[in-house]
């Protein structure tokens, strides 16, 4: 079981922002991708999942050893891809627990059909280990949770699924200190050599919970640096700084730029 | 008489073909004009009804009443249905007016209110063929109020050309307008939707809400929100959103493994649900959902 990413230049736009990526993550591993805002962290995970805006412009994504770039969106999910979103979409109108349903349904044979009591029972359980509350099956999709909702509803789907490769981008942006150490236990409990888990995070303290065996540091579209725990605790401390200065990369940021013909007031 | 299954039996059915009339409710009938007296649901079924030019309803001071209108057709017909609604009455009114084949129909329902009156309507139109529908609103008593829902599911080559208009002739009085547009294939959708408040009609608000989705390339949905205000103390807004499909709220649905009928099926059926959820009668809201379905399912789902 392996996810492999390989050279892989991705562009949004026009604007190049995956330059020469490259991982690889096996069944049981947990990663954790560290990095500075905007250095393309959304994006690998984005574009493994076949979000439509991003396009990929040279290399590969193997699942198995099988590319997948050509497949859809669906497919990948079904072929056990998920992926966590930093920013989960709001969809009105359609409840929760239809949606989860139908993610359910999809998965299945055709000669297969849904148990719908063990799906009511799993979905309440899923709910409660996550402490969401009981009206959240009816409410719609996503609309109105606040932020540390639509975060535990994404946690929710991944054990409602059961991916093979899940990536989970800044899912611990929003939670309260109590909710971070539960998604932190769920996400836990549900590692196994059948899932190989990708962690894009800025802070230490997901890692206090979900402890990764691999920590990489991606900056301007690549990983520049992979390393074991003593990584996050530096970063923690120090930011990237070193990082870049250790391997000499120069700051886009500080390309000397001039403010050109802005309008200002006499 | 062609008859929704359902409603054969019912109780409080009232209904028209030019030939005969079947009045289960006792209702108060003189030729065209209903009277409504004692608060109740009932079902008013036309099939092919045009033998007078306009029938006429009446909801009796203080009576509480729920009409389900529904009307079937396979010729053209020209019809206006006029509501009185006296003193403290109470309506809520669902229509749907829907054809066996592609055909045309000219419909004014014009409604007028009096004091404290509260009139909701819910409106489907799911028509093969082409519509002109005027629904008028006059709000003449204080504090009258009124709540327009209306769901439109246009396909083929159907066109719709619907004017809805609110007039605040009183003080205090309140309308609602909320618009729910879905065209595919070639269909054709426009609208006209305006809140006029007269000066000295202060504390009036008039506030409408147009969405609609387009899910084929060839289909058209425009909409020209109208308010004509002639008073400083009231509250009016528009709004309206009209566009294809949200893509970001089909990926999420896709990057959980929906196939893409299914999601787009799914974020259709969001989009109308709230709509149906208002309508009370179990039967009356699953015959509506599979006409939309029938009508949305074939092409909307591939393109
Ligand atoms: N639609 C777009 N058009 C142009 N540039 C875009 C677009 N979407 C994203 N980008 C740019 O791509 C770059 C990478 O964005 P990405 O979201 O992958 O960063 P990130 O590493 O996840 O950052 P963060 O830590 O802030 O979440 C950013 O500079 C961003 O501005
Ligand atoms: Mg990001």
């Amino acid at each position: 079981m392996t996810l492999e990413i390989k050279d892989l230049y991705v562009s949004i736009e026009d604007n190049l922002i995956l330059k020469g990526l490259n991982l690889t993550v096996n069944g049981g591993e947990t990663h954790a991708i560290m990095g500075p805002n905007g250095t393309g962290k959304s994006t690998l995970a984005q574009i493994c999942m076949g979000h439509p805006s991003y396009k990929i412009e040279s290399g590969d994504i193997l699942l198995d050893g099988e590319s997948i770039i050509e497949k859809t969106v669906d497919e990948r999910s079904r072929l056990g891809l998920f992926l966590a979103m930093q920013n989960p979409i709001e969809v009105p109108g359609v409840t929760n627990f239809d949606f989860v349903k139908a993610a359910i349904q999809t998965r299945m044979k055709k000669d297969e059909h849904l148990r719908i009591g063990r799906f009511i029972l799993k979905f309440e359980k899923a709910s409660e280990d996550l402490k969401m509350g009981k009206g959240l099956a009816h409410r719609f999709l996503n609309q109105g949770f606040s932020g540390g909702e639509k975060k535990r509803n994404e946690i929710l789907q991944m054990k409602m699924l059961n991916p093979r490769f899940a990536f989970l981008d800044e899912i611990d942006s929003g939670l309260d200190v109590d909710a971070l150490k539960l998604v932190g236990q769920n996400v836990t409990e549900l590692k196994s050599p059948e899932l190989g888990l990708i962690l894009i995070t800025h802070y230490q303290r997901l890692l206090d919970y979900i402890i990764p065996d691999y920590v990489h540091i991606m900056i301007n579209g690549k990983i520049v640096m992979t390393g074991k725990e003593e990584l996050i605790n530096r970063i923690d401390q120090e930011g990237y700084d070193w990082v870049k200065k250790e391997l000499g990369i120069e700051d886009l940021e500080t390309k000397p730029y001039s403010l050109g013909t802005c309008p200002s007031k006499h | 008489m062609e008859m929704l299954n359902f409603l054969k039996d019912n109780p409080y059915l009232i209904a028209f073909d030019n030939i005969e009339t079947i009045n289960n409710a006792n209702i108060a009938i003189k030729d065209n004009h209903l009277t409504f007296n004692k608060g109740n649901e009932f079902f008013v079924f036309l099939d092919n009804f045009d033998k007078f030019n306009s029938l006429n309803f009446t909801i009796k001071k203080e009576q509480d009443i729920k009409i389900y209108l529904i009307t079937y057709q396979s010729r053209k017909i020209e019809i206006d249905y006029n509501f009185e609604l006296q003193e403290k009455a109470n309506l809520k009114i669902f229509t749907n007016f829907s054809s066996r084949r592609k055909t045309f129909l000219n419909a004014n329902l014009k409604f007028t209110l009096a004091k404290n009156a509260k009139l909701t309507v819910l409106s489907a139109l799911t028509f093969n063929g082409e519509v002109k529908l005027n629904e008028t609103v006059n709000l003449n008593g204080l504090n009258a109020t009124v709540d327009i829902d209306l769901l439109n599911v246009g396909g083929k080559t159907s066109k719709y050309y619907v004017n809805q208009d609110v007039f605040h002739n009183e003080k205090a009085t309140i309308s609602n307008i909320d618009n729910w547009l879905i065209a595919t294939d070639q269909a054709k959708l426009a609208y006209s939707v305006s809140g006029s408040i007269q000066k000295g009609k202060e504390f009036s608000k008039c506030r409408q809400s147009n969405k609609g989705i387009m899910l084929s390339d060839s289909c058209e949905i425009m909409v020209e929100p109208k308010l004509f205000i002639d008073e400083y103390n009231v509250e009016a807004s528009h709004g309206a959103a009209i566009g294809q499909m949200d893509e970001l709220q089909l990926y999420y649905l896709l990057s959980r493994g929906l196939t893409e009928n299914d999601a787009r099926s799914l974020i259709i059926s969001g989009y109308i649900n709230p709509f149906i959820s208002l309508i009370d009668n179990k039967e009356i809201a699953t015959q509506l959902t599979s006409q939309i379905s029938r009508l949305i399912r074939r092409k909307a789902y591939n393109e």
